[in-house]
């Protein structure tokens, strides 16, 4: 069956590969200060996975000759590694961006892209959504999970302005810049409880973007959840709309209940699939998320999360099946597996 | 006469004004106190909480100089003697979010104690209390301890769910091996200072409230990942109101990821998921309300954690669960008695039967 | 079942009072000229429904633009705070957005997709809870509950 892959990565081996996209100052700057890509190294541990591919021939021969994939949405996290200079990383989401037009989405026209945007300044997040946001290979704006402000706090709403006037999708993506410690209690000592962190994180921005009002600002955002889990979903949804019933009256602007914007406004991709194996609990946990509607397939090439997915997989009808490998991504970012030839940027 | 027990109720807030604890401290610390307070404020400050100011509003005593459970009389009659409930396990949250001096904090919490003591515990034979610590100091923590262990009233040893390092920090292991070595489990309650820092500081309290749920997810990873049963083999922990819905997701991740990189974690010996049904209670409230109550169950099922959930009002708070009405009928009878009594008593190793006058 | 609560003139607006009529506790408030009365018992838990806030509604026109009216009344219960309307007893989750702009879909040069709001009206979900409501009335100068 053809697929839709919401999450595989790519990610610049050196800043030298960027150095055509960024001036002379930031060229000096990276030397001097020995700026290296580490590939989130704190993030994806060489024991777990490979490095991201880091040019359009490793991503085809690793990628997409080797599955039934039609569409690809690249996500290049080398933006999260960016220190707290804003400048900088306004300069750097600039030049990933347009490294990833060149050497991926000009190659071939299964790939789109995430468009990469400084996660310090809304400024100029806006900015660099309205410099390249009219290029149609560009589906969404990737934003990552961890974040000083919750996402959907106010200072934030002019990027999902900017986004949907130019038509595009908003993702959290999991992790973040490094030097913030994941839990409400601080940093973690183990790399197990610094990658499951993402999940109540995740958790929280949920609650942001319902609470905020953003979906009643922006009724056409989504908002997709990328590699941060989606079994904690209904007991989330279950306490956030018994917790608004009571205190409604501190977001009078929230028309509807919680879990009900929750389900129309956020989707989920499947890596990881942290689940059961036994079959009675996958059919009760499909029939608590009200359907598998809001997972959208990813494979998260290349980092890996074991082998929930088939399990679930196996305990969908066909069109629900269809629905997660293709349709809900298909309808989250227009895409036709016969566009027309006329597209581009 | 004897009457077999019902229920308990593992969390009540006898709630302390400032006053009523000076009353037990030095001279010196009460001077420090009056002169320059308490450096943490409030978690009610940050997040004022938007219903009937957090509180069920038919408690409020009406007495000069008390508040919202401050007063035993009213709680026996409004708690104990009304819904008939046969013993009520008392968690006074006056240190949780402190971040005081430790000669202060250690006499706070030898306040909260005595307080506990004089007020209630000799009040209602019905009344069981749990020791406050200075949980950031932990050798005053077991010196706490140890001063009130022999007393079987105290069932419980207290800390807050959010502290300065995660709750499976070594640093925070001899307080649990004090309350292991005198067969006391800990109760982690919901508060604390939370430093929200993975996702920044919301803005209301709905949202605060909703995470106290997501916070205690961290600090079950943080316990069982850190080893920190397999370093305190005898300890029982109690996740108190948090919510119980979420343990099952909780342990299908731990348990993926823990596949994926048990080299990481050479001392733990076993599956997380089995850490969690050893050693892990709940207490209910706020209880999950799905539209459809089976899913609850089956998320009770899912978690494995029938035998340890343990009911809770959480009275005087406006989130109250009412022990009529708050376990859904989608719940068969044996769930609803283990939850409302037995699974309280096995923990706690409280009297079946209890003399009435 | 007619049940004399109190003389008009002892009753000022603003008041309530809590009356036993045959083993039902039921609350009897006056706000301006209007009579209500409605069960003591929250169907949530049970709660004493009648020593709650009396509330009018909250509304916004968008996030952080809220503002009270003084109708439709409401009494929230002194416990979880679930929400009665006075006159039905209907409960009432959440506010309602007034939707009054239009969205545009394309924003002139110097606007701001800030400045539009969605034009989706929202109607106030109902809660699966109904209280239980009296009709109470002025008669002789008295107010009376009919129960």
């Amino acid at each position: 069956m053809d697929a839709i892959d919401c999450d595989v990565h790519c990610a610049p081996e050196s800043y030298e590969a960027l150095f055509p996209h960024l001036n002379e100052y930031w060229r000096q700057y990276i030397t001097e200060a020995g700026i290296r890509v580490n590939g989130m190294a704190h993030a994806y541990p060489r024991t777990i996975g490979a490095p991201a591919p880091a040019n359009y021939p490793e991503l085809a021969d690793r990628v997409l000759n080797r599955g039934h994939v039609r569409f690809v949405i690249l996500n290049c996290l080398t933006g999260f590694e960016t220190h707290r200079n804003a400048y900088f990383a306004a300069a750097v989401a600039s030049g990933l961006n347009d490294w990833v037009r060149e050497e991926f989405l000009a190659r071939d026209e299964r790939l789109r892209a995430s468009i990469v945007v400084s996660t310090i300044s809304p400024e100029d997040a806006v900015a660099e959504i309205e410099r390249v946001g009219e290029d149609r290979r560009f589906v969404q704006v990737l934003l990552p999970v961890r974040s000083d402000l919750p996402w959907g706090h106010k200072n934030n709403h002019a990027v999902f302005a900017a986004a949907r006037e130019r038509g595009l999708q908003v993702a959290l993506h999991a992790w973040g810049r490094a030097g913030r410690a994941p839990t409400p209690s601080g940093f973690t000592t183990t790399y197990l409880e610094d990658y499951l962190s993402n999940q109540p994180i995740a958790q929280a921005q949920v609650l942001s973007f319902v609470s905020e009002g953003v979906f009643d600002r922006f009724p056409d955002l989504r908002v997709l959840l990328i590699e941060c889990g989606f079994a904690w979903l209904p007991p989330l949804l279950w306490r956030f709309d018994k917790d608004w019933k009571g205190v409604w009256r501190e977001v009078p602007w929230l028309g509807r209940r919680p879990s009900e914007y929750v389900r129309e406004h956020f989707r989920a991709t499947t890596a990881p699939a942290h689940l059961p194996r036994d079959p009675v609990l996958l059919d009760q946990l499909i029939e608590m998320l009200d359907g598998p509607g809001m997972l959208a397939y990813a494979s998260d090439y290349p980092h890996e999360h074991g082998d929930g997915l088939p399990a679930l997989l196996e305990r969908l009808s066909d069109e629900q099946r269809r629905s997660v490998m293709w349709s809900t991504a298909a309808e989250l970012y227009g895409l036709r597996r016969d566009p027309a030839p006329s597209r581009g940027a | 006469m004897r009457r077999r027990v019902e229920l308990v109720d593992c969390d009540v807030h006898a709630q302390a004004t400032e006053a009523m604890l000076a009353q037990y401290l030095s001279a010196p610390a009460r001077r420090l106190l009056e002169r320059y307070g308490r450096r943490t404020p409030r978690v009610t400050e940050w997040y004022p909480r938007a219903r009937n100011a957090g509180m069920r509003l038919d408690a409020w005593p009406g007495k000069p100089g008390h508040i919202w459970g401050s007063d035993p009389e009213l709680m026996r009659a409004q708690l104990l003697d009304e819904f008939g409930i046969d013993y009520a396990v008392l968690e006074v949250l006056s240190g949780q979010d402190c971040y005081d001096h430790p000669d202060f904090a250690a006499e706070w919490n030898q306040a909260i104690n005595q307080w506990q003591l004089e007020e209630w515990l000799s009040f209602d034979p019905r009344l069981r209390g749990t020791i406050a610590v200075a949980h950031e100091y932990p050798a005053l923590a077991v010196a706490e301890i140890e001063r009130h262990a022999g007393d079987e009233r105290f069932v419980a040893v207290l800390l807050p769910a959010s502290a300065a390092e995660q709750l499976g920090s070594p640093k925070y292991w001899p307080i649990y091996e004090a309350a292991a070595a005198h067969g006391r489990p800990v109760a982690f309650h919901t508060g604390g200072y939370v430093d929200h820092r993975g996702a920044g500081y919301p803005s209301y309290y709905l949202e605060y409230h909703v995470g106290n749920g997501i916070v205690m997810q961290s600090q079950l990873a943080s316990l069982v990942a850190g080893g920190t049963f397999d370093a305190v083999p005898g300890l029982r922990v109690v996740l108190t109101e948090c919510g119980v819905a979420w343990a099952a997701a909780l342990q299908w991740s731990l348990d993926a990821a823990w596949e994926l990189m048990r080299d990481d974690h050479p001392r733990l010996e076993r599956r997380p998921s089995e850490y969690v049904r050893e050693h892990v209670w709940f207490t209910t409230q706020p209880i999950e309300e799905p539209d459809d109550p089976k899913q609850l169950v089956w998320a009770i099922e899912q978690a494995g954690i029938g035998e340890r959930l343990l009911f809770a009002t959480d009275y005087p708070h406006w989130d109250f669960d009412s022990p009529k009405q708050a376990l859904p009928r989608a719940m068969n009878a044996s769930l609803r008695r283990a939850i409302l009594c037995e699974n309280a008593l096995a923990l706690y190793g409280l009297p079946p039967e209890r003399a009435v006058t | 079942m007619r049940v004399v609560v109190a003389p008009v003139s002892t009753f000022p607006d603003g008041e309530r009072r809590i009356v036993e009529v045959g083993g039902r506790s039921i609350g009897v408030f006056r706000v301006g000229e209007s009579f209500y009365g409605i069960r003591n018992r929250c169907p949530h838990q049970g709660g004493p429904l009648c020593l709650g806030h009396v509330l009018g509604d909250a509304v916004a026109d968008a996030p952080g633009q809220a503002r009270v009216s003084s109708d439709p009344l409401r009494i929230a219960c002194p416990w979880h705070g679930w929400e009665y309307d006075l006159d039905s007893g209907q409960s009432f989750m959440g506010g309602a957005m007034a939707g009054v702009r239009s969205y545009g879909a394309r924003i002139e040069p110097g606007g701001s997709l800030l400045d539009s709001l969605p034009a989706r009206p929202t109607e106030r979900v109902p809660g699966p809870y109904v209280a239980e409501t009296f009709e109470v009335r002025v008669e002789d100068a008295y107010v009376v509950l009919e129960v």
